[in-house]
């Protein structure tokens, strides 16, 4: 999932699995000097809940600066939208628990009874529905609605889904969706409770492919091809009372909901406004003040850097902010497919160049981002900060200097293609990179078009920043994303912006991919990762936060670590519900 | 009058077309490919391929080109099998990013731009001619100095400023309004006018000065003509002459340029609906840009080049009426 899924924003994601861990690392929670990620303390709430526990009833406010890409669980794979329709319209077969910090990333079951039963050597995975699980018009959850949107995400009508059907099911090649009326042989619904899914190859972690919106219900009935963007049929807590889009989308409770049936969603508020088009500052301001209504409001888009000086300050205005780590990674991507980054020696010295602390600054501070010393976040580590070069977080252009000495590239000249918004951020590398004697030329792209400008292959410029952030916490959502050479599209290109076409590494992706135990595979993955810091195909350099504000009547507010540090909308609320009327 | 009605009604059609046309073409050069945009992160070769054939991007430009003109007056499909939706008319494409037909947001967003720009108009008509006329009538006193210099002043600041001190000022320094937040005039007439209070005054400001400026030129043109000499001669009161025989004649440009400027407000004005987060078609046509929304882009062109030219010819044959010189 790489930036353009957060509107030109920033990045999201996050989760933690019990992992190997290598030499080179150091907890989430070390502090360090020089060699080690300088871990600061967060400047706002993180792993924390803000405001208590809250009270069932009331309004619960939404101020945006945006609409949803899509709420159609087949079309919905944008960071935090998935949040939003999974917690809130959108049972899957398996969710994630409404817990902060690394307990958020323990499975649960939602539809399911289990975490779903492996068979075959982990090629077919079988699931059985509890019993009880209504739609809004109270109508029964059946297997047969699961399969039915697993096929959806197949229809060129769809687009813009999680693709993970697509890749592991087994005889998919030419199937084009159920719109048509063709339905797929390797998912059967033996009876009304049971779905079993036939895989290509074994797939260890299915169960977190199973929390994916794909894998929840839409029965054929409600079929209205891409206009069921507008009125997806809840199976969650809450259904759509209106929608207008970009304008306001208003949730009331879905009757039918049993919250016997479902151990994460707590439903609290009555009712949920979602107001979009507003102005970031202003949210950020409306939300400082946080008077009337807005009292009982929380910010969708995150908090902008320059709002930090008016909220970190004041305690009680910094007691409200949320900054849960985003689980992702933002890099500089290094064009390998042509000079001087096709000199593994030049890219070494490029991960010495960077001066990272100016890039935290750049962004808004400590308070709001941390400094990567990997690919792989923290959240897929277990809180791991790998770090297998130790160079200090200011860089070591002395270092980078010798090596590219060593390279014969001592009078380097490249061009940085940043996004209009990233201009700062560019000149801080401009001048990082100025003292190991990298001459950089900035150019700078709208944000309509940047994603388009850096994924023109054979136009692609020498370095582009950007970010990517995991589906589901776990590494095979992440680095074959980014540096697995066969994504690699002429137009288009996405995620792999570095171009890197490296046959080891590509062998190795495909063994892990096979390992049927996720421990043994999650520790491949962070292997891995170091071995890809050695071949230093991009640069990591940051670990960001998503700073929130909640207003002074808000309770149960948390980020959570799967979808990007956005707040948990199963369980947050008010805590006086009377004043959130309306 | 019916013969010119006709002629320029042919020309307006014309221009449509010509904008549509060039519109159109525009999104061919440039860099982004709204399938690849659709199909998501992972898309693959085959897949990509299947979503142009489904977003109709396979065929050639000129029968894309045919198909939309064809659509706009007699509806066309889009999707397929059971997802089929039927886009009726005036179907001016269909927004992906939305799901929606591209009219049905335009609908939507209408009222918020109207709303928006006639009650600017009125607010700048009022302040803009009153200055004008004012100052037109006492040229080269201090009153005329006086709001010449304040028009200058109020010209020379970007609608963004204006509208992000008034935001400063009256929202979250004296606390006298709330965040505006459109409230449509059949639900609540009384907020309708309150939340618009201030991007009305914002945009009002900006036009004010110019039309003050404008006006004064005019008036003072006028009033030095021969037959303003003649009417005051035979004795006419001071005020019919201003008013009947001066104004008249005198606001003849104003309405030329009134006509283009409300025009252009009514397809949305960008700036002051982004800032004050009014959902309009101003706002609508930033977000498309931002997303590439390229059917909503062209839809937002097409309404702003209808209102514009629509508002000219409305000018034209109001000259008819409002200047006796004129006759068709």
């Amino acid at each position: 999932m790489n930036r353009r899924t957060h509107a030109a924003l920033a990045a999201a994601i996050a989760a933690t699995l019990t992992l190997g861990l290598g030499a080179c690392n150091t907890k989430a929670t070390d502090t360090k000097d020089g060699a080690a990620g300088s871990t600061k303390a967060p400047g706002a709430a993180s792993g924390t809940i803000v405001g208590g526990t809250p009270v069932r009833g009331g309004t619960l406010t939404v101020l945006s600066n945006q609409d949803f890409a899509h709420l159609d669980p087949a079309r919905n794979w944008t960071m935090p939208n998935m949040d939003f329709g999974i917690r809130l319209l959108y049972r899957t077969l398996v969710t994630f628990k409404a817990e902060p910090g690394a307990a958020g990333s323990e499975l649960v079951p939602d539809l399911a009874t289990d975490l779903g039963r492996p068979s075959d050597g982990g090629r077919t995975w079988t699931f059985t529905l509890k019993e009880g699980v209504k739609y809004e018009d109270g109508s029964p959850v059946k297997a047969a609605d699961v399969k039915y949107n697993v096929e959806r995400s197949f229809a060129p009508d769809l687009t813009g889904g999680p693709d993970y059907a697509a890749q592991y099911l087994d005889g998919t090649e030419g199937y084009k969706g159920p719109l048509t009326g063709q339905h797929l042989a390797s998912v059967e619904t033996p009876d009304e409770r049971t779905i079993v899914f036939r895989l290509k190859r074994p797939v260890a972690e299915f169960s977190y492919t199973a929390t994916l919106p794909t894998f929840s219900p839409v029965p054929q009935a409600q079929e209205k091809g891409a206009q069921y963007d507008l009125r997806p049929f809840s199976s969650g807590p809450y259904k759509i009372e209106t929608y207008d889009r970009g304008k306001q989308l208003t949730l009331v409770r879905n009757t039918n909901w049993d919250q016997a049936t479902d151990s994460v969603r707590k439903a609290y508020p009555d009712r949920i406004v979602f107001v979009q088009g507003l102005k970031g500052g202003q949210v950020d301001d409306r939300l400082i003040a946080s008077e009337g209504a807005d009292a009982s409001a929380v910010e969708w888009p995150m908090m902008r850097p320059e709002s930090a000086a008016k909220v970190l300050p004041k305690a009680d205005v910094k007691s409200r902010l949320v900054a849960e780590m985003t689980g992702c990674t933002e890099m500089l991507y290094l064009n390998n497919a042509k000079a001087p980054f096709d000199d593994p020696k030049v890219r070494e010295a490029m991960m010495y160049a960077v001066d990272k602390d100016a890039q935290v600054t750049s962004f808004g501070g400590p308070a709001l981002t941390d400094i990567a010393t990997s690919f792989l976040p923290p959240a897929l580590t277990n809180g791991v900060r790998a770090d297998p070069l130790r160079i200090a977080p200011v860089g070591d252009p002395a270092k980078a200097k010798e090596l590219l000495a060593a390279a014969g590239k001592s009078d380097l000249k490249v061009s940085l293609t940043v996004s209009t918004g990233d201009k700062t951020r560019g000149e801080a590398l401009q001048q990082s990179l100025a003292k190991a004697g990298i001459q950089v030329t900035i150019n700078t792209a709208d944000p309509s078009v940047y994603y388009d400008t850096i994924g023109d292959t054979k136009n692609a410029p020498d370095l582009s920043v950007t970010g990517w952030c995991p589906d589901y916490p776990s590494g095979a959502t992440f680095l074959p994303f980014v540096f697995d050479g066969r994504t690699i599209k002429e137009k288009g290109n996405q995620g792999n912006y570095s171009q890197f076409r490296d046959q080891a590494t590509m062998d190795r992706m495909d063994e892990i991919a096979r390992m049927p135990d996720v421990k043994e595979a999650n520790a491949a993955w962070l292997q891995l990762d170091q071995d890809l810091m050695k071949k230093s195909p991009a640069v990591p350099m940051l670990w960001q936060r998503r700073p929130l504000l909640v207003g002074t009547n808000v309770a149960g507010a948390f980020g959570h670590p799967v979808w990007t540090g956005m707040f948990d909308f199963a369980t947050i609320g008010l805590k006086d519900p009377a004043k959130g009327q309306g | 009058m019916t013969r010119y009605l006709l002629r320029r009604l042919l020309g307006v059609a014309g221009i449509l077309l010509a904008v549509c046309a060039i519109t159109f073409s525009i999104f061919y050069l440039l860099p982004n490919d709204p399938a690849a945009a659709a199909c998501g992160k992972t898309c693959s070769a085959e897949r990509l391929a299947e979503v142009r054939t489904a977003m109709g991007l396979d065929r050639s430009v000129p029968s894309q080109f045919a198909a939309y003109l064809t659509g706009i007056f007699a509806g066309r499909d889009y999707g397929s099998g059971a997802g089929t939706l039927h886009c009726a008319f005036p179907c001016l494409g269909y927004s992906y990013e939305y799901s929606m037909p591209v009219w049905s947001l335009l609908a939507d967003r209408l009222p918020v731009s109207f709303s928006l720009a006639v009650g600017a108009a009125l607010l700048w008509l009022v302040l803009g001619l009153g200055a004008g006329v004012t100052s037109a009538l006492r040229k080269g006193s201090l009153t005329d100095r006086s709001l010449m210099v304040a028009s200058v002043a109020t010209a020379s600041l970007p609608v963004y400023f204006t509208s992000v001190m008034l935001i400063w000022g009256v929202v979250r320094g004296a606390g006298l309004l709330p965040y505006p937040a459109y409230t449509a005039f059949t639900d609540d007439p009384l907020s309708w006018a309150s939340n618009l209070l201030l991007p009305w005054l914002a945009l009002a400001l900006l036009y004010a000065a110019m039309y003050a400026r404008q006006s004064r030129n005019s008036m003072i043109e006028t009033m030095a003509e021969p037959y303003i000499r003649t009417a005051r001669a035979k004795g006419l009161p001071a005020r019919t002459v201003t008013v009947k025989h001066g104004m008249r004649a005198g606001m003849t440009p104003i309405l030329t340029i009134f006509g283009m400027d409300l025009g252009g407000l009514l397809a949305g004005a960008v700036i002051t609906e982004s800032i004050f987060g009014l959902p309009g078609v101003g706002r609508l046509f930033y977000d498309a840009l931002v997303r590439s929304d390229q059917p909503v882009i062209l839809g937002v062109t097409l309404l702003a080049a209808f209102f514009i030219v629509a508002a000219n010819l409305l000018v034209d044959v109001l000259y008819a009426y409002v200047d006796p010189r004129v006759r068709y």
